[in-house]
This record gives C-alpha cells, sequence and structure tokens, in this order.
C-alpha cells in the first residue's frame, strides 16, 4: 500500500552537482566497456501500472517512467529485430512510494546485458560484477560490500516441490525476513514442510564470504541446485583476484528480493552502515520471453537518489570530492 | 564511525519477562538506570545500550536503523508489517491470539449474530481471522483495556492475548478460538544486518547465547 504524503525532495547545490557528477562517471565507465546509451520516452505508452504515478492528460489516463527495465524492454521490443547486447540508462523514475522514506522521484543510472535465448550466459554475467565492483570507487565509497545471490537457489526447490500463489508467497516473505521458523509455520501440515525449513535454514545459516557455498551441501536440494552452485563458484573464482581493495564480497545464498523478476545470479551493492542497498541486479531471463522475443537478459541498476541522501547523512562514508 | 549499537528491548509484558533473563549475561541491563526514568540504559557490554520502547513503537526504531536489534511479540509484528529480519523465535512471552466473549456466549452465538461487533488491538489479525471464517464484523478499534468492551455493551466479543486467562476470569470471559498464537522475536534492522554483518551479527549471537543460558 502506498503511503499517504509521499515527498517531493528537490536537490540543491552541492547534491545537484554531486547527481550530474556520479551520472557522468558511471555512464562514462558503461560506454568505456561498450554499453550504449537509450533513453525511454518519460511519458509512458503502456497502460498505466498499478505504483505508477500516473495523471491525466485532459480525458485519458496517463503514467510517468516507473522502472527502466520495463521501459526499456518495451522500447526493445518495440525497436529492434535483433537484441543490442549492452544498453545503459540515466535519468528518473517516478514511483508512488511503499516506505515512508522512499521519494516519488528516484535518480538512476543502470545497464543490461542481452543475448539470444541460449547463448552461454556465465561471461556475461561475470561481466555484471566486474562492473558493479568498479561503481564504489567511481563514487567515492570509503568502502563497500558486494553480496552475491541467486533467485534459483528458492525458485527451483518451490517450483520442485508444485509450490505456487500464497504458500510459495508466505515461504519467500519469511526467507525475506531470514526466519527459518516463519518458513515452519507457514508449511505446517504441507508435506515439503521439513525439506523446505532444513533448505531455509541450511540457505540462512552463513553469510560471509566464499566458503558460505558449502552451506548448500546440508540443503535437500544438493543435488537440485548443482548446477546454480557451481555456477556461483566459478564466478567467485573470477572475481575473487581482481576484487578492488575496500570491497567485501560476500555470499548471500537467502537473497530472495525481486524473487519474481529474477531467474538466476543476484548482485546487491551495500555500504557499511547504509540503511539501504545502494544498487541492484541480476539475471531476468523471463523478461524478454514474456514480451515474445527469445531473448536473455542480466542488468544491475544504481540508486543515486539512496546515495545522494547517504551522502548527504553520512558523509563519513565517502572520499572528500577531489 | 565507532557508534553504541542499540538494542530495542519492550516495556510491559515482555519486558518484565525478559529483564530477569538477562541478569549476569553480558547483555545484563544497568540496575540503577533501571530504576531511573532513563530509557536508554547502559548493558554489562561496553558500547552496547538498550532503548526501552513500547511494543508498537519499537519496530519502528529497529525498522529505521536506530536501533540495531530488538525484541518483539510475533503479534505486533504480525499487526505492523514492517520490513525487518526476524532472526529467532525466543519461546518466552508465549500467549496466544484468542476471541473472547461473556461466558455462556459461544462461537456459534458470535457467528449467528447479524451485525457482529468485535473490539481489537488487533484488526489485522482480526480481519484475516474473519475472511478464512467467511463471516464479517464491525471491528472497534481499542488500544487497551478491551476486556471492559463485551461487559459494557461497546462489542459483542473481543480479540486479544490471552496468556494464563486470569485476566479474562476476573472480567467473566472465557476464549471461544484460538486465532494463533504468539511469542518473543529477535528482530534485526534489515540495513544493519546486511550492511555490518560483522557488527550486528555477534551481537545477536551474544543475546541469543544468554536468553539461551537462562532456558
Amino acid at each position: 500500500m502506498a503511503v499517504r504524503t509521499p515527498h517531493f525532495p528537490d536537490l540543491l547545490f552541492n547534491s545537484a552537482a554531486r547527481l550530474r557528477r556520479w551520472e557522468g562517471a558511471l555512464m562514462g565507465l558503461l560506454a568505456d566497456h561498450g554499453y550504449r546509451e537509450l533513453h525511454p520516452s518519460l511519458v509512458l505508452r503502456e497502460p498505466p501500472p498499478e505504483g505508477a504515478l500516473r495523471f491525466f492528460d485532459g480525458d485519458e489516463l496517463v503514467a510517468l517512467r516507473w522502472d527502466f527495465t520495463v521501459a526499456l524492454a518495451g522500447l526493445l521490443t518495440r525497436t529492434f529485430p535483433a537484441p543490442p547486447d549492452r544498453v545503459a540508462y540515466a535519468g528518473a523514475v517516478f514511483r508512488r512510494p511503499v516506505q515512508p522514506w522512499e521519494a516519488v522521484e528516484r535518480f538512476e543510472v543502470g545497464c543490461e546485458r542481452i543475448q539470444p535465448e541460449g547463448e552461454p550466459a556465465a561471461e556475461a554475467d561475470v561481466e555484471l560484477a566486474r562492473l558493479l565492483m568498479a561503481v564504489p570507487g567511481l563514487l567515492g565509497l570509503k568502502s563497500a560490500i558486494l553480496h552475491l545471490g541467486n533467485a534459483a537457489l528458492v525458485r527451483r526447490p518451490l517450483e520442485a516441490e508444485g509450490l505456487f500463489g500464497e504458500l510459495a508467497d508466505a515461504v519467500v516473505a519469511a526467507l525475506s525476513r531470514r526466519a527459518p521458523h516463519r518458513v515452519r509455520e507457514a508449511l505446517d501440515g504441507h508435506p515439503s514442510a521439513a525439506r523446505l525449513t532444513t533448505h531455509a535454514e541450511a540457505l540462512l545459516s552463513e553469510f560471509d564470504g566464499p566458503g558460505t557455498l558449502g552451506a548448500l551441501a546440508a540443503s535437500p536440494y544438493a543435488a537440485l541446485l548443482e548446477e546454480e552452485r557451481s555456477h556461483m563458484d566459478r564466478a567467485l573464482q573470477a572475481l575473487l583476484p581482481i576484487l578492488p581493495p575496500n570491497l567485501e564480497l560476500r555470499v548471500d545464498l537467502a537473497d530472495v528480493a525481486g524473487l519474481g523478476f529474477y531467474t538466476g545470479p543476484t548482485l546487491r551493492l551495500w555500504a557499511p552502515g547504509a540503511q539501504q542497498e545502494l544498487a541492484a541486479g541480476g539475471r531476468y531471463d523471463r523478461l524478454f520471453p514474456g514480451l515474445g522475443r527469445p531473448w536473455q537478459a542480466a542488468g544491475f541498476c544504481v540508486r543515486l537518489s539512496r546515495l545522494l541522501d547517504l551522502a548527504a547523512t553520512r558523509p563519513d562514508l565517502f572520499e572528500e570530492p577531489r | 564511525m565507532n557508534q553504541t549499537l542499540l538494542i530495542a528491548f519492550p516495556k510491559g509484558r515482555l519486558g518484565d519477562e525478559l529483564v530477569p533473563l538477562l541478569a549476569g549475561t553480558p547483555l545484563a541491563l544497568d540496575a540503577a538506570a533501571l530504576k531511573s526514568r532513563v530509557l536508554r540504559i547502559p548493558t554489562a557490554t561496553p558500547g552496547v545500550a538498550a532503548l526501552l520502547l513500547k511494543g508498537a513503537d519499537l519496530p519502528r526504531y529497529v525498522a529505521a536503523g536506530v536501533a540495531s536489534l530488538g525484541i518483539v511479540g510475533s503479534d505486533t509484528l504480525d499487526e505492523m508489517d514492517m520490513d525487518l529480519l526476524e532472526l529467532a523465535d525466543l519461546g518466552f512471552g508465549a500467549c496466544r491470539l484468542s476471541l473472547c466473549a461473556k461466558a455462556g456466549v459461544s462461537l456459534e452465538d458470535l457467528r449467528a449474530k447479524p451485525h457482529l461487533r468485535l473490539a481489537t488491538k488487533f484488526p489485522k489479525a482480526t480481519e484475516a481471522w474473519l475472511a478464512r471464517e467467511d463471516l464479517t464484523a464491525e471491528l472497534v478499534p481499542l488500544s487497551s483495556s478491551a476486556e471492559l468492551a463485551p461487559l459494557l455493551g461497546l462489542a459483542d466479543a473481543i480479540v486479544d492475548l490471552v496468556q494464563t486467562g486470569g485476566t479474562l476470569k476476573a472480567h467473566g470471559l472465557v476464549e471461544t478460538a484460538i486465532l494463533g498464537r504468539s511469542s518473543a522475536r529477535l528482530v534485526a534492522a534489515r540495513g544493519a544486518y546486511l550492511s555490518e554483518p560483522g557488527r550486528i551479527r555477534p551481537l545477536a549471537e551474544t543475546l541469543l547465547g544468554a536468553l539461551k543460558a537462562k532456558a
């Protein structure tokens, strides 16, 4: 449910300058790696979705761009018979806030790596992780933490158990709270209760570096998830040797945020002491097939509005601007 | 920045059970401060302090990251639906969320009422139960002393927490249905837990260890 008193913060001198500088630095990074900018219209062509900022233009109800990935998907499927392989975006999205601290207008920079269905995806996933690893340094963050997860670690066991709808939502909500006891409560009496509770306990038992992957061995679905474990292991082997100073890599097996959207590896960027993640992304291979295109995709979005808030409230987390 | 870590502890029924459990542990609350009116209490561990908060306010302090950890009843969590991590069911403070009416009034009597009025502090759980039972009712929101409502004609029945049943008995009320169960939960701020696990997880483990040792 949207909050009743949404707020519309203005950016004054320092924040406005910082936004301009950060947008430039991040788009420069993406351009250097072959990502070409697309700018989907601020006014949506599609029917206004729930959660978007809507208004009447004369007699017609219209909505502002509320999510870059969705707006880009519309643009790409309308415009290109074959997918451009790397795209980037920068600008604002407008959303009715769910939490009281969320602004209506949110500034973002992001990118997407798009391939025809069936192409090997592992290299694209590592490429995106490497790009995201460069973001804290570009923004002047003194230290940061990159969380690696995989939506399939929860999605596949739920599908294997034939668990969909409200019951699956309850399990995901319990995992989001990191509460295995809630998984047990939600599945009370269901044949999969013991297996999924043990799985939840395994996912939540460790939250650390590469060794965390070993926790999957205790899951009843360890064999089912062998491909995901091995994919994450290979990604870690590729990323650890090039980890920049002041960036920590953590494996978060219980990352279920956006589980309805993500289908594979997920990435989340945090700064120590930040109350919200500063960037997020992952693989979402079902988006384009749902729009009639046999393409697979992954990407991430840097949430500049949250970073601007963090720079205002916790300047100690950032290097002095040069 | 090396800030003091704050844990939000509940006042009232849960707090009364919690404070003795912490005595003699690394998170024991300073006895002199407890006797005073201050709401920020030092613990036996330097750099860790406790906030004493009402149950309904406590989740907000934790969700906003002001307090890194907190202890609160699952009934409150279910009503508020805040974005919090719920790290453990602590087991103590167990009680039932029950539909209670005057002695002699059965659940069937209540079902048969064309205009049922239920007084409660727990509208969300009550609405969910009504939906499950395919019933409709007028909800009368109250924040305390719900037991008076059926006695004085404000409502036909109440939905409230029942621990021993002593208060119900004293008011001539009985449980006619159990809607759910509640117990104390250890909650954490999502941001603090995910961005500073090296600080927050050891504190959570200390708290769990202290409570386990007394169990």
